[in-house]
C-alpha cells in the first residue's frame, strides 16, 4: 500500500519533470508581464500566456477585456508599455508587423479584410512575399515566373481545400461573409507559418460553416501548426481547444490546459461572474 | 520693429481664423479641405465689391462676408463632398473633390475679378486696402480688428460648444461621430455647422487680408501651406489646435523671415513658407497628432481640469 | 492651304501635349492608380525635370563655354553657343537630351524619395497634404528666387533639335514626346503585370494587411514614388526643351498635379490603357479651348479670359466623374501573370 503510494508520487513527479523539461521546448510564443494602457486605462495588465506548439490556444473574455489588444500587441500592430513577447525564445517585443511576419507569425483580422477589388486568387497570392515584387526583378519575368507558377499551384490547392476554387477569378467583394472568413484563413495558410493568430475567425459565420472552418484548423494543427485564437462563440469553439485563457479587464483571470482543466475553468465562479457581469 | 510685430500678429490672426475652419471641418467630415484658402480670397473680393459699388468700408462688410462665406462653406459640403460621402468614396477621392472645388472657386474668382474690372474700369486682379486703414493711438486698424475677430470667435465658439445643449451634442459628435450617431445626435447638423463656420471665418479673414498684402486671384496658393501647417502643428483633432498652431506658424513665418531678410536682404522673403513646411514636417515626425494630441497637452488638460 | 497648315499645327500641338500628359499621368497611375499613394505633389517631379535643364544643364554649359555675366544672360549665350554646335552635329543634341533625361530621372527619384520620407508611415490624408505642401513650397521658391531657374523672368534652354529646320521642329518634338510616352507605357505595362503590381494594389486596398503579411510599406512607398517621380521628370525635360525656355510659373499645381489626377479619373485609375485614353481626351478638350479661346470669348461675349472657364469646366468635370463614374472609362482589370493566364485558358 505504502509502496504503491510512493510509486504514484514518484510517477507524478516524473510526469512533472517530463512536462517541465519538454514543456519549455514546446512553448512557441510566450508573453511576459505584457502591459499597455490607453489614457491611463489598463488594456493589458501583466499578461502572461503561453502558446504551445501544435496546440490550439483560445483566449476568451467579455468585450473590452483586452483580447484584441493582446493580439494586436503580439502581432506588432500595437506597441506595449512594458513586458516582453518571446517567440521561440527570441524577443519580438514591439517589432513592426512585417518583421514579426518574418518569424513565422501571421494573423487574421476581426473584420474580414479582403482586398475588395482584387480577385480571390490575387487575395491568396498576395500573402506570400515574392521575389517579383522588387521594381527591377518585376521587369525580368525569368526571375519570378517559376516562383509564381509554384505559388499559383499552391494557391489553387488551398482554394480547393477551402472550397473556394470555383470562384478564383471573381472579385473578392462578391464573396459571402463566411467565404471571406475562409479567404482570410487561406491567406494565412499560404505563407507556411508556424503560428496563426486569428481574431474572431467565426464571428458571423453560420454554425455549419464554422465547424467546417475549425475542422480545417484541426487538420492543420495535426500537421504541426499552432493557433492562437480569440473567439466569442464558445459553443462551437470549446471542443477544439487545447489551452484556455480567460481575460477580464486586461488581466488573465483563469487558465486551463486539457479538457478536464478547461471544464474546471469554465465552472470557476470567478469566470462565471465575469460573464454574468457582462 | 513695431511694424514687424504688428504685421506678425495680424498675419497670425488671419492664419488662426483660416486654420480654425480647416480643423473643424476635418474633425466633422474627416477630409482635409484644400479649398480653404480660396474661401479667404472669395472674402477679399466680396469686400472689394462692396467697397467699389457702395463705398462700404471693408471692415464694415465683415458681417456680410461672414454670412456669404458660411453659405460657400455649406455649398462646398453639399455640392462637392456629400454626394461622394453618400457613395462611400475613399478619403483620397474626397481630397480630389476639394482640389476640384478649389479649382472651380479659383476660376470663378479669376473670371469675377475681370468682370469687376470691366465694370469699374480699373484693374481688379490686383488690389490692396492698406491705404484705407484707420489708426487708433498709433495702432493700425487691421491689428485691432483682426485681434477682436479672433477673440470674438474664441469666445463665441467657447460659449456655443461648452454652454449650450447644441454645443454639447456638437462636441460629442465631433469627438466620436459613430458613438454620437448611435446616441441619436444628428451628425449631419454638426457637419453643416462646421462647414458654415469654416467658410465664414475664412471669408472674414479674407476681408482683412488686403490690409496686409496684395490680393490676386492666385493668393489662395500662397496661403494654403501656412494654413495646413498651422492645423497640423496644432493638431487636426482639436479645435484649440488651430489656435496654437496658427500662432506658432504665423509668428515663426513672419519673425524668422524678418530675421533672415536682415542678414540676406529681401530676396529671402519667399523662404518664409519653407519655415512653415519645416515646422510642419518636424511636427509630423515628433508629434503626428500635433501639439494638442501630445501627451504633454493631455496632462495639461487634466491639470487644468478641462 | 493656310487652313490646312493651321490644322496640322493644331493636331501636332495636341499630340505633343498628349505625349507629355501621358508620361505624367502614367507615372501618377503607378503611384496612385496602383499604389493608392495620393501624390498631390506630382507637379514637383515635373518641376524637377525643368530645374535639371534650367538650373543644372545651363550652369554646366556656362562653365563649359566659360561665359561670364549674370546667370540669366549667361544662360542665353551658352545656350546659343550649344545650339550652334548642334546645328553642325545633331548627335551632340541627342546626346545632351539623353544625358539630361538621365540626370533628371536620378534627381526625380531622389526628390520623390525625399518628399515622401517624412510621411511615408502616415495615413493617406497626411501623406497627401505633406506631398502637396512640399511641392507648393518648392514651386514658390523656384518662381520667386530668380537664382535657381530664372524665376518669373524665365531662362533660355538649349535647342537640342537645332539641326531640324524651324517649321518641322514642332513635329519632331511631338514625335519625341509621343515616343517617350509609348516607351513609358510599355515599360509600366511590363513592370506592373507582375507581383509588384499586385502588392501595390494590395497596399492601395489595405495597407495594414500588407504589413501583416511581411511587407515594409515605407520601403514600398518610397521606391514607388521615387520611380514615379523619375518618370514624370522626363516630361519636365521635354517640355522645357520644346518651349526653349523655362519659366517658374509653368509648373503649377493645377497643370501638373490636378490635371493628371483628372486624367486618371477620366480614363480609369489602375488601368494604363484607360489613362492613355484619358490623357488624349483631356488634352483634346484643353488644347481646343486654348486654341479657340478668342473665338470662345467672342462667341459667348465673355467679359473675361476663357482660361477661367477652362478651370471651372475641369473642376466640374472632376466632380462629375468622381460622383457618377469613379472607375473611369476603362475599368481596372485583374493582374494576370503568365501562370494565371494559363489557368484562365484551362
Amino acid at each position: 500500500m505504502l509502496n504503491q503510494l510512493t510509486f504514484n508520487r514518484k510517477s507524478q513527479l516524473c510526469n512533472k519533470i517530463i512536462i517541465y523539461y519538454f514543456g519549455d521546448a514546446m512553448v512557441l510564443l510566450e508573453t511576459k508581464n505584457l502591459s499597455k494602457s490607453f489614457d491611463g486605462l489598463k488594456a493589458l495588465d501583466n499578461v502572461n500566456i503561453n502558446v504551445e506548439k501544435s496546440k490550439l490556444t483560445l483566449v476568451m473574455g467579455p468585450n473590452g477585456s483586452g483580447k484584441s489588444t493582446l493580439i494586436n500587441a503580439v502581432s506588432g500592430f500595437l506597441k506595449v508599455d512594458s513586458g516582453k513577447v518571446l517567440f521561440e525564445g527570441k524577443d519580438i517585443t514591439n517589432k513592426e508587423p512585417n518583421e514579426i511576419y518574418d518569424y513565422g507569425i501571421v494573423r487574421t483580422f476581426q473584420n474580414p479584410e479582403p482586398l475588395k477589388s482584387m480577385t480571390v486568387l490575387e487575395n491568396i497570392l498576395i500573402s506570400e512575399r515574392h521575389i517579383g515584387e522588387g521594381v527591377i526583378n518585376a521587369l525580368f519575368h525569368s526571375k519570378w515566373i517559376k516562383k509564381e507558377e509554384e505559388m499559383v499551384e499552391k494557391a489553387f490547392k488551398i482554394l480547393e481545400f477551402l472550397k473556394l476554387d470555383h470562384r478564383w477569378d471573381h472579385p473578392s467583394k462578391s464573396l459571402s461573409g463566411g467565404q471571406m472568413k475562409l479567404l482570410e484563413i487561406g491567406r494565412a495558410l499560404m505563407t507556411n507559418p508556424k503560428l496563426i493568430i486569428m481574431d474572431e475567425p467565426i464571428a458571423g459565420v453560420a454554425p455549419g460553416l464554422a465547424h467546417d472552418i475549425f475542422s480545417h484548423v484541426i487538420e492543420l494543427k495535426n500537421k504541426g501548426l499552432s493557433f492562437l485564437i480569440v473567439e466569442h462563440r464558445l459553443d462551437i469553439v470549446l471542443k477544439y481547444v487545447d489551452n484556455l485563457y480567460v481575460m477580464f479587464n486586461g488581466s488573465v483571470i483563469a487558465h486551463g490546459e486539457g479538457s478536464r482543466e478547461i471544464e474546471r475553468v469554465l465552472n470557476d465562479p470567478k469566470v462565471i461572474e465575469v460573464y454574468i457581469g457582462d | 520693429m513695431m511694424g514687424v510685430i504688428e504685421g506678425t500678429i495680424v498675419w497670425s490672426n488671419i492664419i488662426v481664423l483660416l486654420a480654425l475652419g480647416l480643423t473643424m471641418t476635418y474633425i466633422t467630415t474627416a477630409v482635409p479641405n484644400f479649398a480653404q484658402a480660396s474661401f479667404a480670397v472669395v472674402g477679399s473680393y466680396i469686400a472689394l465689391t462692396l467697397l467699389r459699388f457702395i463705398g462700404l468700408d471693408p471692415y464694415l462688410s465683415i458681417p456680410l462676408t461672414f454670412i456669404i462665406g458660411g453659405l460657400i462653406g455649406i455649398s462646398t459640403y453639399y455640392i462637392a463632398l456629400k454626394p461622394l460621402i453618400k457613395r462611400k468614396a475613399s478619403i483620397e477621392m474626397l481630397m480630389i473633390a476639394t482640389l476640384a472645388w478649389d479649382l472651380i472657386l479659383f476660376g470663378i474668382i479669376g473670371a469675377y475679378s475681370e468682370i469687376l474690372g470691366s465694370l469699374t474700369k480699373r484693374t481688379e486682379t490686383l488690389f490692396v486696402f492698406t491705404n484705407l486703414d484707420f489708426e487708433v493711438y498709433g495702432l493700425p486698424g487691421r491689428l485691432i480688428v483682426s485681434t477682436m475677430l479672433v477673440l470674438l470667435t474664441i469666445i463665441g465658439l467657447y460659449l456655443l460648444l461648452y454652454k449650450t445643449k447644441f454645443g454639447i451634442a456638437l462636441r460629442a459628435s465631433m469627438e466620436n461621430p459613430s458613438l454620437a450617431e448611435a446616441m441619436g445626435i444628428n451628425v449631419e447638423n454638426t457637419r453643416l455647422f462646421s462647414w458654415f463656420i469654416s467658410g465664414s471665418l475664412a471669408c472674414m479673414a479674407g476681408s482683412i487680408l488686403p490690409y496686409l498684402q496684395e490680393i490676386v486671384p492666385q493668393t489662395g496658393y500662397f496661403l494654403i501651406v501656412s494654413i495646413f501647417a498651422a492645423s497640423i502643428v496644432g493638431g487636426l483633432y482639436h479645435i484649440a489646435g488651430a489656435l496654437i498652431g496658427g500662432y506658432i506658424i504665423g509668428v515663426s513665418e513672419s519673425l524668422f523671415t524678418y530675421l533672415l531678410s536682415m542678414f540676406f536682404g529681401p530676396g529671402v522673403l519667399v523662404y518664409g513658407k519653407v519655415i512653415s513646411l519645416i515646422i510642419m514636417i518636424i511636427a509630423i515626425l515628433i508629434i503626428p497628432r500635433g501639439v494638442t494630441g501630445s501627451i504633454l497637452w493631455r496632462r495639461l488638460e487634466k491639470w487644468l481640469n478641462l | 492651304m493656310e487652313e490646312v497648315g493651321k490644322m496640322v499645327e493644331l493636331i501636332s500641338l495636341i499630340l505633343f501635349f498628349f505625349g507629355l500628359y501621358m508620361i505624367v499621368s502614367l507615372s501618377l497611375n503607378l503611384e496612385f492608380g496602383y499604389g493608392g499613394i495620393p501624390n498631390f505633389g506630382k507637379a514637383l517631379s515635373v518641376l524637377t525635370g525643368a530645374i535639371i535643364v534650367g538650373g543644372i544643364l545651363n550652369r554646366l554649359l556656362i562653365w563649359y563655354f566659360g561665359v561670364s555675366g549674370d546667370f540669366i544672360s549667361a544662360s542665353s549665350i551658352a545656350c546659343y553657343k550649344l545650339t550652334e554646335i548642334i546645328i553642325q552635329n545633331p548627335l551632340v543634341g541627342l546626346g545632351i537630351f539623353l544625358i539630361t533625361v538621365a540626370m533628371a530621372m536620378i534627381a526625380g527619384a531622389i526628390v520623390g524619395a525625399l518628399s515622401i520620407l517624412p510621411s511615408a508611415k502616415l495615413r493617406e490624408d497626411y501623406l497627401g497634404v505633406t506631398l502637396l505642401a512640399i511641392s507648393e513650397v518648392v514651386f514658390f521658391i523656384t518662381y520667386y528666387d530668380v537664382r535657381i531657374i530664372g524665376g518669373y523672368y524665365g531662362i533660355s534652354a538649349p535647342d537640342i533639335l537645332a539641326f531640324i529646320p524651324g517649321e518641322y521642329k514642332i513635329y519632331a518634338y511631338t514625335v519625341l514626346a509621343i515616343v517617350t510616352g509609348l516607351i513609358i507605357y510599355l515599360f509600366l505595362e511590363r513592370l506592373l503585370n507582375s507581383p509588384y503590381g499586385r502588392v501595390l494594389r494590395g497596399h492601395r486596398e489595405n495597407e495594414d494587411l500588407i504589413k501583416a503579411f511581411g511587407r515594409d510599406i515605407m520601403k514600398l512607398r518610397i521606391k514607388t514614388v521615387a520611380l514615379g517621380s523619375a518618370l514624370a521628370s522626363i516630361a519636365g525635360v521635354i517640355y522645357v526643351f520644346y518651349s526653349s525656355n523655362v519659366t517658374g510659373n509653368a509648373f503649377t499645381r493645377v497643370e501638373w498635379t490636378f490635371y493628371p489626377f483628372l486624367i486618371l479619373l477620366l480614363g480609369g485609375k489602375g488601368n494604363n490603357k484607360g489613362v492613355v485614353l484619358g490623357a488624349l481626351l483631356f488634352v483634346l478638350i484643353r488644347i481646343l479651348i486654348e486654341f479657340y479661346k478668342f473665338d470662345i470669348k467672342e462667341l459667348l461675349h465673355l467679359p473675361f479670359e476663357a482660361v477661367w472657364i477652362q478651370y471651372i469646366f475641369f473642376g466640374i468635370l472632376a466632380l462629375l466623374v468622381l460622383c457618377y463614374r469613379p472607375e473611369g472609362l476603362l475599368k481596372e482589370k485583374p493582374i494576370y501573370t503568365p501562370p494565371i493566364k494559363s489557368k484562365l485558358q484551362n
